[in-house]
């Protein structure tokens, strides 16, 4: 192998050599960068410094074990620049006695060097390494770099399963490093390290479709399955946007409340006091003088106060449109009760009734009263109050919570999301408790969307 | 998406309310009877309320 001198620049250089294992003929794509290269009929892996490709180890897989997802000599571009695919390895770590599994692809362009593209579970990163070391925190939960707090996520020994092809460093099947990550998403810090040297590196969150269409592959990338430890939320960077919007509307509903409260006439058109003896026996109904209901087609307030004390009253009410005989029917009931047990004192029920008539078209109107009571009440002394265009606060209630409700239901999945992240992680919730930090996590991604803003 | 949703949704909310309160919009039930006889502004005991039959509540504690 040619290896050494200066690293032509421009669209990456092919080569071929033999394989001293097997005598297979290899294809080198990286001459005098990469540092081991792993045969893929004999996996051997080779020295790439070495002229005459020392045999470092050997291991035995099926060729067809693990097959990348994106075949060696793959080329497309990552952020503007034209990248072949060079390498690939799978990487294994153990949790609770349970293998999860990821795959690496190692990239190389003459002029910019390496980059990896990481794949877990149809999720992908695209990972550089690190220029200058992040600060991390004393109990090592968090770490910054560039102004930009990440937290730590997981902990675990990595051992590499499987590899093809060529890597910029002294591969090994069978190597083992402690690798931590710590997140922000959509990017992803990793420390490696091992007894000889720690690398960081920092990872950012690809769509498969992006790579598919980068590498210009054949098919669909794998589904993304679960929620990855940098994977973006959908729904944080709508959280800033629709509380503004609520807020906005909001204030708006505030001034259409003052605006109605203002121009509506709460106009009183009929007020009458009537007493009813529930003993006299008789006919209880009668009517009242026609009053006029005048301005535009809207709401009439009908109130009822009764002298009612340990007692009921009901009132069959029908408020008659004179001119047309269009009558709208409906029943009230006033009663108080009050006393005092064993518990304290009590009361139920309230002396004043009011209804709303919804959409009274203006004209002349009389109301029809028919009083029932206990027969053996006697007097009850009860006014009516009949108000036209009154402002109703009920409507400005639901909307309140009309608007608040998908506000909610935003956040409520934003945390949701977040939770689910942080429940693959080293913690049950992000580290420093689980609802402030799922808050934490929004307020961080009320900045970023800030940022892109 | 959301947000466009959203917009089109608080505007559709406040329209709402606007509409209520303009043309008195009510929560309340009450049964519109058409072609009530004029005789009973004469004789009231003529007219059968729709609620006659209610249930009075008679409780207290």
């Amino acid at each position: 192998m040619s290896a050494g001198g200066p690293t032509p620049a421009g669209a990456p250089q092919v080569g071929s050599l033999n394989c001293p294992g097997c005598g297979a003929s290899m294809t080198v794509r990286s001459f005098g960068n990469a540092v081991t290269i792993v045969c893929e009929s004999c996996h051997s892996v080779l020295d790439a410094q070495d002229p005459k490709l020392r045999i470092l180890q050997q291991f035995h897989a099926a060729t067809s074990e693990d097959p990348p997802l994106i075949p060696l000599g793959s080329r497309g571009s990552i952020r503007g620049v034209l990248y072949e695919v060079i390498g690939f390895q799978r990487r294994t770590i153990e949790v609770e006695g349970i293998s999860y599994s990821w795959h690496e692809y190692v990239l190389f362009n003459p002029a910019k060097g390496f980059r990896y593209l990481t794949e877990y579970d149809g999720h992908w990163n695209d990972v550089s390494i690190l220029r200058a070391l992040p600060d991390v925190s004393a109990g090592g939960t968090t770490l910054k770099y560039l102004g930009e707090t990440y937290r730590h996520f997981q902990t675990a020994d990595a051992a590499t399963a499987y590899v093809l092809g060529e890597f910029p460093w002294q591969v090994r099947v069978g190597e083992i490093a402690r690798v931590s990550d710590f997140v922000s998403p959509p990017r992803v810090i990793s420390c490696e390290g091992s007894d000889k040297e720690v690398t960081w590196s920092i990872g950012e969150y690809l769509a498969g479709r992006d790579i598919w269409k980068a590498f210009k592959l054949q098919g669909d990338p794998p589904v993304p399955n679960g929620i990855y430890e940098n994977q973006p939320s959908p729904m944080s960077s709508n959280v800033k946007g629709v509380w503004t919007l609520t807020a906005m509307y909001l204030i708006l509903l505030l001034s259409l409340a003052v605006g109605v409260y203002l121009m509506e006439s709460d106009e009183q058109v009929f007020e009458q006091t009537f007493e009813f003896n529930s003993s006299g026996g008789g006919e209880a109904s009668f009517v009242t003088d026609v009053f006029q209901l005048k301005g535009r087609t809207s709401d009439v307030e009908l109130t009822t106060n009764a002298g009612v004390d340990n007692d009921w009253i009901y009132l069959n009410y029908a408020l008659i449109n004179q001119d047309t005989g269009n009558a709208y029917d409906f029943g009230r009931e006033v009663s108080y009760y009050h006393g005092y047990d064993s518990d304290g004192s009590w009361s139920e029920g309230k002396t004043t009734n009011t209804v709303t008539i919804p959409s009274v078209p203006a004209g002349n109107y009389y109301l029809r009263i028919e009083p029932e009571s206990d027969p053996n009440r006697g007097l009850i002394r009860y006014s009516v109050t009949v108000k036209r265009d009154v402002p109703q606060a009920s409507f400005f209630g639901l909307a309140v919570l009309a608007l608040l409700v998908p506000a909610g239901l935003v956040t409520w999945r934003s945390l949701n999301f977040e939770h689910l992240r942080w429940a693959e992680s080293d913690y049950a919730s992000p580290p420093g408790g689980s609802l402030l930090n799922s808050v934490e996590s929004l307020a961080d991604a009320f900045k970023s969307s800030g940022e892109d803003e | 998406m959301i947000r466009n949703f959203f917009l089109v949704y608080g505007l559709f909310v406040l329209a709402a309310v606007s509409a209520a309160e303009y043309r008195g919009w009510s929560l309340n039930r009450v049964t519109q009877v058409l072609n009530v006889p004029r005789s009973v502004r004469d004789n009231p005991g003529s007219y059968r309320s729709v609620y006659g039959s209610y249930h009075h509540y008679t409780g207290g504690k």
